[in-house]
């Protein structure tokens, strides 16, 4: 069975690339034993990377500080893509409360069992709404699996950007109320979006369920 | 009598200088900053003075303040004396080889004779490998003394590669022996006046020999089955901390110097720049005078060795940043399979062309 491919690889059109060569033969060949070749071939490709390197140190690259993709963290820091789990954060809405309804699915699925919640009644205009009375999250437990944001049905619980400042001395620091996990939903507004899309959640007509 | 003495002992300051002063601290650095370039990344930058780190060149210093500051620890169960001595035993022949390197020749400067060298011994090699062949008993000793596995796997490691390459590499010097015809090493410099006379053209397969028995001397990778860290945690050193641990490095670095000294006055032509001789270089300096021009004359043939010194050093650092560790099978295969085999056909096809010419 034959089918034709008509895609390029970079800028090479595909009929154009060499096959690479496999070789079969690990038997050394005679130049290869004599080893000295073959160490300066070796000091040739490390030379390389030194000289390559020590320019790219002195004459950077346009709109890098350097060649090297290394970098300095404290004073740099990588831009952190959407997709990225950082620590759980409870989504506040407008009006100052937490999103959550307190239906436990969370605590339920954790695989840690980082999560407890103790639910709750409170008035919202005429109606009655759950509220969590308290939900604490153990952060050293946590594992950044993101299985809560997952399954959560109200958007409540989402994996937030942040990494630093999560390290403690106490473990009893580590234990989070749910004034410490509470954060805006303006700033967790990507995130949200981002987790409608990859979980499939955008079909729910979630403005009328709040 | 009064001005040889201040002559002997501020050739003996310069070369403890350099050699202490500057080799050894820096060496530490290039090795960390070399191979992080290499390998594409950044390497040891972050000890600052006021925010200035000038390229890591203070991590040497933050490093000697915490090594002197560390616990000298023995461990329960090792041999105190000996524990003790491995460390000098090992620095000490790195530190002594030097003095029978020439590094710049003689000169008549005000009347006075300038032998630019420690000791012009008439047996400069032999006092070499003598010294360099002390070093195994550090090496063996610290291994023994630890009273650790890992170090005692180390030791008879270090001592059966030592031994084996000690051979090796004396014969693959006797070629350039025979060529010059001399023991001395300030007259085999001085023979290397011309680029086509220097050991790397008379003696080529001795030179590669002499490094590869002398980088296996110095037990630096791809050598370096006694210390090899994937293996035997840090070999014969495993059991030494603060200071000795520091000395073992130190006699490393400086072997590595030693080496690259031994190398450029063998096969490289000593102190002697290449087409341009020594007369040029003086009529070229003819404006300061006579004496003045013939200082002149003498520090460019100093920096013209440590030029060829750093240029050596490099080259091993890059060897040893390239080349992944040998086993201990095919180290022992290379030493007398194949090394002290070439080293006898080398010596006997020299002595030929020297009878038929």
């Amino acid at each position: 069975m034959s089918y034709e491919l008509n895609y390029t690889v970079g800028s090479i059109p595909l009929d154009k690339l060499k096959p690479k060569k496999v070789r079969k033969n690990i038997e050394l060949t005679l130049w290869e034993r004599l080893y000295i070749p073959e160490i300066a071939r070796g000091m040739i490709v490390t030379t390389r990377h030194f000289i390559v390197n020590m320019v790219g140190f002195i004459f950077p690259p346009e709109g890098k500080k350097r060649k090297i993709f290394t970098v300095y963290y404290p004073e740099e820091k990588l831009t952190i893509h959407v997709a990225y789990r950082g620590r759980p954060v409870l989504v506040q809405r407008e009006d100052g409360k937490e999103k959550c309804i307190a239906c436990g699915l969370c605590e339920r699925i954790c695989p840690a069992f980082a999560i407890s919640i103790i639910g709750g009644e409170r008035q919202r205009g005429n109606d009655m709404e759950r509220y969590p009375v308290s939900y604490t999250l153990d952060m050293s437990r946590c594992v950044y699996c993101g299985l809560c944001e997952e399954v959560c049905p109200y958007e409540a619980i989402v994996m937030s950007n942040e990494y630093e400042g999560l390290a403690e001395y106490d473990r009893e620091n580590m234990i989070y109320p749910k004034e410490k996990l509470l954060v805006p939903v303006a700033k967790l507004q990507k995130r949200i979006e981002y987790v409608r899309k990859i979980y499939g959640k955008s079909n729910y007509d979630l403005r009328n369920m709040i | 009598m009064f001005a040889e003495l201040i002559e002997a002992i501020a050739k003996i300051l310069f070369i403890f200088g350099v050699n202490m002063g500057f080799f050894a601290p820096i060496l530490g650095w290039v090795e960390r900053k070399q191979s992080a370039v290499m390998q594409d990344r950044i390497g040891a930058n972050r000890a600052d003075i006021l925010g200035f780190t000038l390229i890591g060149l203070l991590h040497p210093l933050t490093d000697t303040i915490k090594i002197l500051t560390k616990e000298d620890f023995i461990p329960a169960g090792a041999n105190k004396l000996f524990h003790t001595l491995a460390p000098f035993i090992s620095l000490t022949p790195a530190l002594i080889t030097f003095a029978v390197i020439p590094f710049g020749g003689q000169y008549e400067i005000f009347g006075h004779r300038v032998n630019l060298v420690i000791a012009d011994l008439d047996v400069g090699i032999l006092f070499i490998f003598a010294f360099a062949s002390l070093a195994t008993y550090g090496s063996v000793l610290a291994g023994w003394s630890s009273n650790n596995n890992w170090s005692f796997l180390g030791g008879l490691r270090a001592a059966a590669q030592m031994l084996s390459y000690e051979v090796a590499m004396g014969l693959s010097i006797i070629g350039i022996i025979m060529v010059y015809g001399s023991l001395k090493l300030t007259e085999i410099g001085a023979m290397q006046v011309d680029l086509f006379k220097w050991g790397i053209f008379l003696q080529p397969v001795g030179f590669i020999l002499f490094l590869t028995c002398a980088i296996a001397e110095n037990k630096r990778v791809p050598f370096d089955i006694p210390e090899a860290e994937t293996e035997i945690v840090a070999g014969y050193f495993t059991e030494y901390s603060s200071m000795k641990f520091i000395m073992f490095w130190m006699a490393e670095f400086l072997e590595v110097v030693t080496i690259s000294g031994i190398v450029t006055t063998l096969f490289l032509g000593a102190w002697h720049l290449p087409f341009v001789s020594g007369e040029k270089l003086l009529s070229l300096f003819g404006f300061a005078g006579p004496n003045l021009s013939i200082v002149l004359l003498m520090l460019t043939n100093i920096a013209t060795f440590f030029a060829k010194v750093i240029f050596f050093i490099w080259l091993q650092m890059t060897i040893r940043w390239t080349l992944p560790r040998f086993r201990y099978d095919q180290i022992m295969k290379l030493g007398w399979k194949i090394i002290l085999p070439l080293a006898l056909i080398n010596i006997f096809i020299t002595g030929l062309v020297m009878l038929l010419k």
